[in-house]
């Protein structure tokens, strides 16, 4: 079982990357690789939502991987959010408090109702700058 | 019983100042007596020829007269009567004056009368013709004798009956030209005698007296016996008088038991004596009574000189009596008393210093003693408390490989003394390894069985990081040569068995070789020793690999067995250990332990056990295999691919094995971040780093033991990362995997030795599924 990365609708405001099977020592590169080409089209305060519902495994290797996409969306004051993690990976993300829980989401819907959130506080932020 | 000592002292002092007393005086009293007696016998000699004179003096008046008459009368008859009458009233001793004829002589007629003048009681002269008398005088005996009295005698004592008195009468024959023709016959009464006698002044309680020759008292100054007869016990001793001697000895009538001295002295003129009786209480009386006083005057002095030397003594030896006392106390152990005051240099009180001081020293050494007594109960005491803590150090005499019964071990420890310095240990070690040692610290007594606790504790404290028993020996030895200036050291044999496999890894710390057999006949493990454990911190320790086959047993054992003693001094020795362990094998027992131990201590009866025994016997029966066999073993180089490979293949054999999904998982996490570690911080040289993964499952547990021979690396050393929420924050995001591998094994141990890292690791498969855990 090796591990794969499916990109789907890449847009710079959202992208949601699917990560199937394992993301260890041996296959961090190459989701490191395909990882940075989506950032690179990622744009200021854009959000990158990583579906992990497929991911079997994650080590320490992965981790580091999803900490630089943290980090560079972080730079572009945009935000990484992790969908669905199964079993394995929501321990691993548990024992090294890998991410903020508000940012972790069970299933789509609770993602979107998310996102609407944030976009509703974005508009009337813009409204009382009128 | 007299028992006290002053008076046993003052009776023997009266007894014997007695003694001499009553027999100097006994002795005085003889040679005083006899000289006294003489004495006696002269002065009663001389008294009695003194009354004799005195009484002869006056006899002879009386005589002198008579015969003067009888000279007158012859020529002149006719003058008779006034002659005699002239004469009686001349001297007045006379009583009676006759003088008779024979009648029808010329003379009797020219006479015509035979005159007697007589002296009445009153003294009146009487005159009487004796011719005229009734009776006819010349009959009379009297007149007989007298006519043949020529020089005059003395007639013997009549009674008067006229008169009514006794009377004596001198006769004197009258003579006319040679013819007797009368008696001229003087009286004198016997009362005049008497009166003569008793002139003589005799002393009193002397007996004086006269007496004739027919033995008739003549005198005596008893007056009543005057006129009978003396008793013939007197005249015997009166007629036994001899010449030479004036006196002799009698027994008086009346007093039987007493005696007494007579002395006589004839009275010249007479055929009479005069005897005189002096008994003795007359003669010794006085020196009787002065010999009383005497001894009255002794017994008082003597019974005096008794108080005082009883007195004496008692004061001077009071004290001794206290002593005696205060000695029967201390006897009954009391020794807090006071003792009498002794100011004196003396016997006594030297006797009483030194008692002092011997009590005071008694009384210091039992404190002593008692002291000792207590300190001695509190160390057996102590001593039983160690005994019974060093043998909660060791585990049981007997094991049995519960799970599959692949193996079985004896054990024994027999000190020599109440502790000892011989130990021996057994436990499971992680990994399916369980270690056995077995030592003896050089020494006997406490010093050793502190050792042996200090080894035990550490052996077991390092064992679980030991990956080797050389290793474990090394560690060991570090660990005892700190502080160790008095040189203790322990010699041990150690061995890991494999419990899967029955390899068995031994390293010896300069104890004696282990004896193997099964099948075999037993022989020794000449297996190559390092030095003993305390000595050289820098020592290393070779190992020994054996493979046992079932039925292989594995035996260990102290000096304490080779070196027993029999009575000829004969060393126990190896040979005989292989002899018995022959004869074990074929007689069929089941406990080597017992039987080579029952045998020593058979040999060694006579003389005692000298050290200590310990004994120890690992049976390997291989039972199954099964169970708790190595799932996974395998060595890879320390690249990331095969480490990979290596993940894929331990998954698979997990799966296989049914161990649950998230178990597996988390064992995969774990494995990779720890070879990740290996490959990654392993050193410079790829080539040479090598992996070593072994997996165990135990009871549903996953047993992993990961080796390798890079550089140092622990990861019980990092420090948790700071988990802020959010990995973006790290800098580095190094530590993630440690701490992961930290909090998903169980149990994780790191060691290090010459051959490289250690690790391993437990998961523990109980609680619920992963699946159930939910989110």
């Amino acid at each position: 079982m090796g591990f794969d990365l499916r990109i789907e609708s890449l847009r710079p405001e959202k992208s949601t990357l699917h990560l199937q099977g394992r993301l260890d020592a041996l296959t961090f590169v190459e989701f490191d690789k395909k990882a940075e080409s989506v950032l690179a089209q990622m744009a200021q305060r854009g959000t990158v939502v990583l579906d992990l519902s497929a991911l079997d495994y994650i080590s320490s290797a992965g981790l580091r991987s999803i900490a630089k996409i943290r980090k560079v969306m972080r730079a572009r004051e945009g935000q990484t959010l992790i969908l669905n993690p199964q079993v394995q990976v929501r321990k691993v993300f548990d024992i090294v408090k890998a991410t903020p829980l508000k940012e972790i989401f069970a299933n789509e819907q609770e993602l979107d109702d998310y996102l609407a959130r944030i976009q509703q506080r974005a508009l009337s932020e813009d409204d009382d700058g009128n | 019983m007299v028992r006290s000592l002053a008076s046993r002292l003052a009776l023997w002092v009266l007894s014997g100042a007695t003694l001499v007393f009553v027999a100097s005086g006994f002795l005085l009293f003889r040679m005083v007596g006899g000289q006294i007696l003489e004495q006696a016998h002269r002065e009663s000699g001389a008294l009695a020829i003194e009354g004799s004179s005195l009484i002869q003096e006056r006899l002879d008046k009386i005589t002198d007269t008579a015969r003067v008459l009888a000279t007158i009368v012859g020529p002149r008859p006719f003058d008779a009567e006034p002659l005699i009458h002239d004469a009686m009233a001349g001297d007045a001793d006379l009583a009676g004056l006759a003088v008779a004829f024979i009648p029808g002589t010329p003379l009797a007629q020219a006479a015509g009368q035979s005159p007697f003048v007589s002296r009445t009681g009153e003294g009146v002269l009487v005159t009487r013709d004796l011719l005229k008398d009734p009776a006819p005088y010349w009959n009379a005996p009297w007149f007989q004798k007298g006519l043949t009295c020529h020089q005059g005698c003395w007639q013997p004592p009549f009674l008067s009956r006229s008169r009514h008195e006794r009377l004596v009468s001198y006769s004197s024959s009258l003579s006319v030209d040679g013819n007797v023709v009368g008696v001229v016959n003087a009286d004198v009464t016997l009362d005049w005698l008497q009166g003569v006698l008793l002139a003589m002044k005799v002393p009193a309680g002397i007996h004086a007296f006269v007496v004739d020759r027919e033995g008739t008292y003549l005198a005596n100054d008893t007056v009543g016996l005057v006129g009978g007869k003396a008793p013939s016990s007197l005249l015997d001793a009166l007629n036994a008088t001899g010449a030479a001697e004036k006196w002799s000895q009698m027994t008086p009538l009346n007093q039987p038991d007493s005696n007494a001295w007579v002395y006589d002295e004839p009275i010249r003129g007479t055929d009479w004596k005069l005897g005189l009786v002096v008994p003795d209480e007359q003669i010794y009386a006085g020196v009787r009574r002065a010999f009383l006083y005497v001894f009255a005057l002794g017994a008082v002095t003597l019974l005096l000189l008794a108080l005082l030397t009883m007195l004496t003594i008692r004061q001077l030896i009071a004290p001794l009596g206290v002593l005696a006392e205060r000695a029967e106390s201390v006897a009954r152990g009391a020794l807090d008393f006071a003792l009498p005051p002794s100011r004196k240099r003396d016997e006594i009180g030297r006797l009483t210093g030194a008692f002092d001081k011997m009590r005071q020293e008694l009384a210091a050494h039992l404190v002593e003693l008692t002291r000792i007594a207590r300190e001695q109960q509190r160390l057996a005491s102590e001593l039983d408390i160690a005994q019974q803590i060093q043998t909660a150090l060791l585990p049981g005499p007997h094991y049995l490989d519960a799970r599959c019964q692949n193996f079985e071990l004896f054990a024994a420890l027999r000190p020599a003394r109440t502790v000892g310095g011989d130990l021996y240990s057994y436990f499971m070690l992680p990994g399916q390894r369980f270690c056995v040692l077995i030592g003896d610290v050089a020494d006997k007594g406490i010093p050793a069985a502190l050792f042996m606790a200090r080894t035990i504790t550490l052996a077991k404290a390092m064992a679980s990081r030991a990956q080797s028993p050389q290793h474990l020996l090394q560690l060991l030895n570090q660990e005892l040569c700190r502080n160790n200036d008095n040189c203790m050291f322990v010699t041990l044999l150690c061995g890991f068995l494999d419990t899967a496999s029955g390899s068995v890894t031994i390293a010896s710390a300069g104890h004696d070789p282990p004896v193997i057999w099964g099948e075999d006949a037993p022989r020794l493990l000449q297996l190559t020793s390092g030095p003993a454990l305390g000595l050289d911190d820098e020592a290393s320790y070779p190992v020994f690999r054996l493979r046992m086959k079932p039925g292989d047993t594995l035996l260990m054992y102290t000096d304490g067995v080779t070196e027993a003693v029999n009575d000829v001094l004969g060393l126990y020795g190896s040979e005989r250990i292989l002899a018995k362990i022959e004869e074990f094998r074929r007689s069929g027992d089941a406990d080597p332990v017992k039987f080579l131990g029952d045998d020593v201590e058979a040999y060694s009866a006579l003389l005692g056990q000298a050290d200590d025994i310990a004994l120890l016997a690992l049976r390997w029966n291989h039972v199954g295999l099964e169970k708790g066999a190595s799932m996974l073993d395998i060595v890879f180089p320390a690249v990331v691919d095969r480490v990979f490979e290596a993940l894929e293949r331990s998954d698979e054999t997990l799966a296989q094995a049914h161990v649950r999904d998230d178990v597996r998982t988390d064992v995969r996490l774990v494995l990779e971040e720890l070879m990740i570690n290996m490959v990654q911080h392993g050193g410079g040289h790829e080539s040479d780093g090598m992996i070593g993964l072994r997996l165990t499952v135990v009871q549903g547990d996953v047993l992993a033991e990961l080796n390798h021979n890079g550089a140092p690396f622990d990861p019980l050393q990092f420090a948790s990362p700071n988990l802020t929420g959010d990995i973006a924050d790290k800098e580095r995001e190094g530590g993630l995997g440690i701490h992961l591998v930290r909090a998903m094994a169980s149990e994780l141990s790191y060691t290090r030795d010459e051959y490289g890292n250690h690790l391993q690791l437990r998961f523990a498969c109980s609680g619920m599924q992963g699946d159930d855990h939910g989110l």
